[in-house]
Parts: C-alpha cells; sequence; structure tokens
C-alpha cells in the first residue's frame, strides 16, 4: 500500500493552519467588541496581544520581522489615503488648523520630554519617546472614522492633524536618534540628512501622485484592474522608498496630498478598497501584538504611563488652545483632542527600528513603547469613537 | 390659537429665502456643518440673516426686506461672499440645487432645535427625507384681501416657476426622470398642496379657526402649500421653487415674481374661479416632470400648450412692468434661456451623462454657487 496517498497523523497542518485560526480569532474579538459598541480596532489589538507572546505566544518577534512587508504596505496605503484627504488648499485658507497642529506638536513634544528627563531616563530616551509621542495612530484613526462614516469639522481637522503629526513624529525621530549617536558627524551631515529626508520623500511623492494621476486617466480606481494598478504602485513604491533609505511612510502620504491638490475632484477609490484594506488592518493588528513580551510591558509601565499623562495633556492643549480661532467651539476642541490619542503599529515599527540599529539604546526605548502602545491601541480608540460621537460627526452607529 | 392679523406691509416689496446645501469637500456627500457655518457667520456683518433648517446639512438664508431686483441681487451676492469665505475656512461646500444627488436620508441628523425635534418626531422619516432645498419669495400686500387675489392669481404661475427654478433630477443617486423631484417629497406632507379658495381674509379665518378646532393645525407654519399668506409679515410666500444653483438665477425668478404681482394687482386681469383649480396638479405635476416641455392646461381655456410657450407670453404680458421695476435686464436673460430650453436641470444632466461621478457633479455645483457665476 502506498502511504503516500493516505494523510498522517497526527496531522501535518503547516504554519498556515494557526495563521487562519489567529486571524479568524482575531477577527471574532473585533466583532464581539462591536457588538459591545467598542471600535473594532480594540477588538484586534486585543487579540494581537493575546496571540502574542504576553499570553499565548503564537507569534513572536520573527514572525513580526518576516510579515513586516504586510504590515509596511498597510500603513502606507493608510497614508495615502490620509493624504487625499489633507487638502492643502484648506491649509492655506485657514492657518489657523496648521497653528492647531503646530501647537499640538509643540506640546505634546515638551510635556512627555519634560515629563521623562524630570523622572531621570535620560535625556536621549526621553527625546526619542517624545518624538514618538507626536505620532497619533493613522490606522485607527481611519479605521474608526470609516467605521462611524464620520464627518464634519472635528473629523477634518483629526484627520489633518494626523497627517502632520505622523509625518513629524516619523522625521523627528529620525534625526534624534541620529543625531544622537553621532551618525551626524560634523554640521554638513546634520543638515544634509534632514534635507535628505524631506526633499527624497516630497520627491518620491510627487513620482508617486503623477504616476497615479496618469494611471487614473487609463483605469478607472474603482474597478478590479484599476485596484490592481493602484497596489501595484505602492508596491514598487515601497521597494524604491526602502532602495533609497527613505521611510516608506512619508512618500505615500506627500503623493495623496499632492494629488488632492492637483486634482481637486473626489477620489473615493479607497472606499472601494475597503474589504482589501479592512483585511490587512486586521493583519496588521494581529500581528503587531508579536512585539509585547510580558517582560518588557512591566518594565515600561510605569515610564509609559507618565508619557501617556504628559501626552495626553499635550494633545488636548494644544486642540484647546488653537481649536477656538481655527472654528471649532470648546466641545469639539476637546473632542479633538481626546480623539487624537490612539497610538499603534506605527510607533511600534519606529522603535523596532531603532532597536535594529541601536541594540542597546532600543532595549531601553521599547518597553516604554510597548506599554504606550498597548494602553493607547486599546484605549485610544474608544477615546476616538466616543469623541467623534459626542459631537454628532458620526454618520452611521451609535448616536450620542 | 387663532390666526394672527394681517400685518401691513409695503405692496410689491420683496424678501428672498434660498435653502442651501453643506457638503464635505473630500466625497461630496451632505455634511453636518451647520452649527459651525453659523458660528462663523454670526461674526460677519451681512444683511439679511442666516438660520438652521430640519437638517444639520442645511442652512437658510434670507434678505431683509427690498424694493426691487437690483437690492435683492446685491444682498444675495453679499450673503454668497461671506458663506463662500467661511465655508473656505471650514473646509466645506456650499451648493444650490433643489436635492443633493446622492445623500442617504437615512444618516441625517435633526438640527437641535425644539421645533424641529417636533416635527421630527410627528413625522418621522418624513422629517429626514425632507433634507430638500427650495427657494421661498415673500411678496408685500396692501391688504389681507389683496393677499388673496395675489395667492391665487399667482397659481397659475407655479408651473413657470417649477421650470425656471428646477434643479433636482437626482435623489439618492438615482436619475428621476424628473426636472424637479424636489416637489415629490413636499407633496408627501398632509398639509401640503394649494390654499382653499377663499377670496377675503374673513372666509380666511373662517377655515383656518376651523382647521385649528379640528386640532389639526396650531398656526400657519403647519401648512406646507405651494403659496400661503404669512400675516406676520404681511406677505404672501412662493415656495414651489428648488433653490437654483446661481445666487444670480434665484434674484431674477424673485424679479418674475414681483413683476407677475405687480401686473396682478394692478391690472387685476383674471376673473379668479374655484374652477381654475381644476387643472392646477396636472399642469403643476406637468412642470416638475418635463419642465419647459411640459404640458400647461390653461385654467379658463383649456387649452393645450408647453410650459416655454406660456412663459413666453407671460413675458409678454408683464414686460412694461418689468421696466417699471427696473428688472427687464434679468428677466431677458431668463427668457432668452427657456428659448434655449436651458435651466439648472439640463445643466446638471449634461455633466452626469457627459461622464462625471455624482460627486464630481456636486462638485461643479459647489464651484458654480461659490465661485458666483451668472444664472
Amino acid at each position: 500500500m502506498d502511504l503516500l496517498i493516505w494523510p498522517d497523523w497526527p496531522l501535518a497542518l503547516g504554519a498556515l493552519f494557526p495563521v487562519a485560526i489567529a486571524l479568524v480569532l482575531t477577527a471574532l474579538v473585533g466583532e464581539a467588541g462591536g457588538r459591545f459598541g467598542l471600535p473594532r480596532v480594540s477588538g484586534y489589538a486585543l487579540a494581537g496581544l493575546v496571540l502574542g507572546p504576553l499570553v499565548l505566544g503564537w507569534f513572536d518577534a520573527n514572525d513580526l520581522a518576516g510579515h513586516r512587508l504586510v504590515i509596511d504596505f498597510t500603513i502606507a496605503l493608510v497614508l495615502f489615503e490620509l493624504g487625499i484627504r489633507l487638502d492643502l488648499r484648506w491649509l492655506a485658507a485657514n492657518r489657523w488648523v496648521v497653528a492647531t497642529s503646530a501647537g499640538e506638536i509643540a506640546l505634546t513634544f515638551a510635556l512627555t520630554f519634560g515629563t521623562l528627563w524630570a523622572v531621570g531616563t535620560g535625556t536621549g530616551i526621553a527625546l526619542a519617546v517624545a518624538a514618538i509621542a507626536v505620532g497619533t495612530s493613522p490606522v485607527i484613526l481611519m479605521h474608526v472614522t470609516n467605521e462611524l462614516r464620520a464627518a464634519g469639522q472635528t473629523t477634518d481637522r483629526l484627520l489633518a492633524l494626523c497627517a502632520l503629526n505622523a509625518a513629524v513624529s516619523v522625521i523627528l525621530l529620525k534625526l534624534l536618534v541620529g543625531a544622537l549617536h553621532g551618525v551626524h558627524s560634523g554640521w554638513q551631515l546634520a543638515l544634509l540628512h534632514p534635507l535628505y529626508l524631506l526633499i527624497g520623500s516630497v520627491l518620491a511623492g510627487a513620482i508617486i501622485a503623477a504616476a497615479y494621476l496618469g494611471l487614473r486617466k487609463l483605469v478607472d480606481p474603482a474597478t478590479e484592474q484599476g485596484l490592481a494598478a493602484m497596489i501595484a504602485l505602492l508596491l514598487a513604491a515601497i521597494a524604491l522608498l526602502s532602495a533609497l533609505r527613505l521611510p516608506t511612510v512619508l512618500a505615500p502620504l506627500f503623493a495623496g496630498a499632492l494629488i488632492k491638490w492637483r486634482d481637486p475632484r473626489p477620489h473615493l477609490w479607497p472606499q472601494q478598497f475597503g474589504s482589501l484594506g479592512g483585511v490587512l488592518v486586521i493583519v496588521t493588528f494581529m500581528l503587531a501584538g508579536a512585539a509585547v513580551t510580558a517582560g518588557e510591558l512591566f518594565a515600561g509601565a510605569g515610564v509609559g504611563i507618565l508619557a501617556i499623562v504628559a501626552r495626553a495633556a499635550g494633545k488636548l492643549g494644544g486642540a484647546v488652545a488653537f481649536g477656538p480661532p481655527s472654528g471649532l467651539d470648546l466641545r469639539k476642541s476637546v473632542a479633538l483632542g481626546l480623539a487624537l490619542l490612539p497610538l499603534s503599529a506605527l510607533a511600534l515599527l519606529q522603535a523596532v527600528d531603532v532597536r535594529l540599529l541601536y541594540p542597546e539604546f532600543g532595549d531601553r526605548l521599547m518597553p516604554i513603547v510597548i506599554a504606550m502602545t498597548v494602553v493607547l491601541g486599546l484605549l485610544g480608540p474608544i477615546a476616538t469613537r466616543r469623541a467623534l460621537i459626542h459631537v454628532r460627526e458620526t454618520r452611521r452607529g451609535e448616536t450620542s | 390659537m387663532s390666526l394672527e392679523n394681517f400685518a401691513s406691509s409695503r405692496a410689491l416689496s420683496l424678501g428672498v429665502e434660498l435653502e442651501l446645501q453643506l457638503v464635505s469637500t473630500h466625497d461630496y456627500d451632505l455634511v453636518s456643518s451647520a452649527e459651525d457655518l453659523l458660528r462663523e457667520m454670526a461674526r460677519k456683518d451681512v444683511p439679511g440673516e442666516v438660520k438652521p433648517e430640519m437638517t444639520c446639512s442645511m442652512i437658510e438664508v434670507s434678505t431683509g426686506i427690498c424694493s426691487d431686483y437690483a437690492r435683492v441681487a446685491e444682498e444675495l451676492e453679499a450673503l454668497r461672499a461671506a458663506l463662500t469665505d467661511a465655508a473656505r475656512k471650514l473646509n466645506i461646500g456650499i451648493c444650490g440645487g433643489g436635492t443633493h444627488a446622492f445623500q442617504d436620508w437615512g444618516e441625517r441628523r435633526i438640527f437641535d432645535k425644539p421645533r424641529f425635534h417636533y416635527l421630527s418626531d410627528l413625522y418621522g422619516y418624513l422629517a429626514k427625507q425632507f433634507t430638500v432645498f427650495g427657494q421661498h419669495v415673500h411678496i408685500g400686500c396692501p391688504g389681507p384681501d389683496a393677499a388673496l387675489y395675489l395667492l391665487h392669481g399667482m397659481s397659475r404661475y407655479i408651473p413657470h416657476l417649477i421650470a425656471l427654478s428646477a434643479s433636482s433630477p437626482y435623489v439618492q443617486g438615482k436619475d428621476t426622470g424628473f426636472q424637479s423631484a424636489r416637489l415629490n417629497s413636499v407633496f408627501a406632507f398632509p398639509l401640503s398642496g394649494r390654499a382653499p379658495f377663499v377670496e377675503t381674509w374673513q372666509d380666511f379665518e373662517a377655515y383656518f379657526n376651523k382647521m385649528s378646532d379640528t386640532g389639526v393645525v396650531q398656526s400657519m407654519k403647519d401648512f406646507y402649500w405651494d403659496i400661503r399668506p404669512k400675516p406676520e409679515y404681511g406677505t404672501i410666500e412662493v415656495r414651489v421653487m428648488d433653490t437654483p444653483l446661481t445666487v444670480g438665477r434665484a434674484a431674477a425668478i424673485a424679479a418674475y415674481i414681483q413683476a407677475i404681482a405687480r401686473y396682478l394687482m394692478i391690472e387685476r386681469p383674471i376673473r379668479l374661479s374655484e374652477d381654475d383649480y381644476l387643472v392646477y396638479t396636472f399642469n403643476r405635476f406637468q412642470a416638475c416632470r418635463f419642465g419647459f416641455s411640459g404640458n400647461y392646461v390653461h385654467p379658463e381655456t383649456h387649452e393645450h400648450r408647453s410650459v416655454a410657450e406660456e412663459i413666453e407670453d407671460s413675458f409678454a404680458r408683464i414686460e412694461q412692468h418689468a421696466i417699471e421695476l427696473g428688472c427687464d435686464g434679468p428677466l431677458g436673460e431668463l427668457l432668452r434661456q427657456v428659448r434655449e430650453g436651458r435651466n439648472d436641470a439640463a445643466w446638471l444632466r449634461e455633466r452626469h451623462t457627459g461622464g462625471e461621478s455624482l460627486p464630481e457633479v456636486v462638485m461643479d455645483q459647489c464651484g458654480r454657487w461659490m465661485g458666483g457665476d451668472a444664472m
């Protein structure tokens, strides 16, 4: 009898089966959260933590590195969509929105840095955490706002501020960490590197934007072949950006904003892409939990919570100080500050990348960032959701 | 509650109200930004008034009491400029049009004001479906009986006004085949339609008291008639028009109504009769459905002609009055468009059938209204 035609016992299912189970579990936890009026992303984040080394240990840091492309692609896609929401004409017409952004970024950075420095984490760590704290999670904000079909003054500002603070956070962290480790020996390099990051990303963004607008003439982005073309475009962009040692998140963001600037027509293809994007977001959260270990989480918890409080004060303070002159009332300004709280995969990856380059420094940075992203990945989406419901900017789901 | 006395107003004085759409500049769907826009507008010095409407994605602007076309045009233009300025600051679009082309009525929110909540509780989904946008024109009347004569006389011109202002071919993402689909939403209300045929204010009061005794109505506000008397202002209010895509067209239509009113009041050309209303709903439907090419049945001769021919004739009748009122210029332009068969509904259809998606059409609508384009 030929044994090869009969299955082995126990069944050899390979690596695919656990991934499938993990995916369905993540989706189900999100769904369960949705039934209780919680944002689905909070459920995905919770499932990710349970599947990771913290509880079940199905995934670990190696899985995160191995599937890094999926996460990078998801974040690039979300930032591209976010960029399209960033209307530069509006920023030019209402400078107070730019002031709100600058205010919340500066305040968040200063308060977070000050708090950490005061409790003695050392200048380097305090600066790095502050730079990461400046950003808000684009993946969470886009997911929560899409889930509620949110639209209105708070939502518009929320997404604009997120686009700007995410970009600033990425640049700031690269600069600070580079400077701290003497990469920029000599002032020429210290000047050239930021210029390269910024101008390189803008140029790359311009190329992506031009390619997108060209493609849009050939295929309708709302069709499946159009969707395939757009995905290919972003994949090519990520490959190119990695080769140029440029951050993969900035150029897609700039590209989106340039597209809206060049062609103010409604660009609604991302809504068609909704189902694919939704799956990618679930996968991203499922994998992000792999970076979280119990040891690091508890090691960073104390300082992390201080950083969270300082960061919240900065976001809230900036929004409340500059929201009213930009055309928001006080209630919506407070909602804006609270809605900016989520922190997640992007922050985690920023810290992971730092650790790759500077393991010793990264080992001290990581626990704090892990603690922050765990708390703000779970509770941040709830804050955003409640804030948007409170100011009645949802078109779907719960009403206040 | 009894009917208030008919206030005195200057004959032929003019007031215009426009209900406007607030849309997101991202997807061009309606957006709940009325509250924010009203707050911005409160800081500006503009003529007339800017007020909330039933749902949070609409606002109503109104001129003060104007004497002529020039004043109406000037005030509407000032309101447009101020609103455009505020809208750019808030990153929203403002546009005309009787309906929003693709909004989902289930997603609308009722503006937080007791009267709107009362209406929403009473009418249920009709209130949210009533997210439609009209132009209302008030005409000052020397006295209540003259107001009723004007009301019934003006009823003959309802099809003309519908065809001239029609700008709502699309509802919920579909071409309805109508030029003004907005009025179909108005018909759904139990107290819509036409005013009862009474010729004296005494009789009108008697009618109102009877209705009030039934408990069906509390005030004139509960009637959604095409034309209704507004005793507190001393005016009649013509309410059948869709909000045009430009303030220029809105001003020209107001001028047309004023010229008709002058013609009716001074020449008293019609002997009113209840039978005038036999053809009323038919004519009205034809104008909503087919615009200028709709069928118009003359209430007295029962002759069938097109709405366009009727409008052309009406211009000849009121020409002298238009010159007296100083609005022959804009009326000439309106007539030219009638001859070419052009109105806002046609403009919207041209764009969509020409390949633009509905969100892109709404974007162009915003461009026309906010840019202050000519009619």
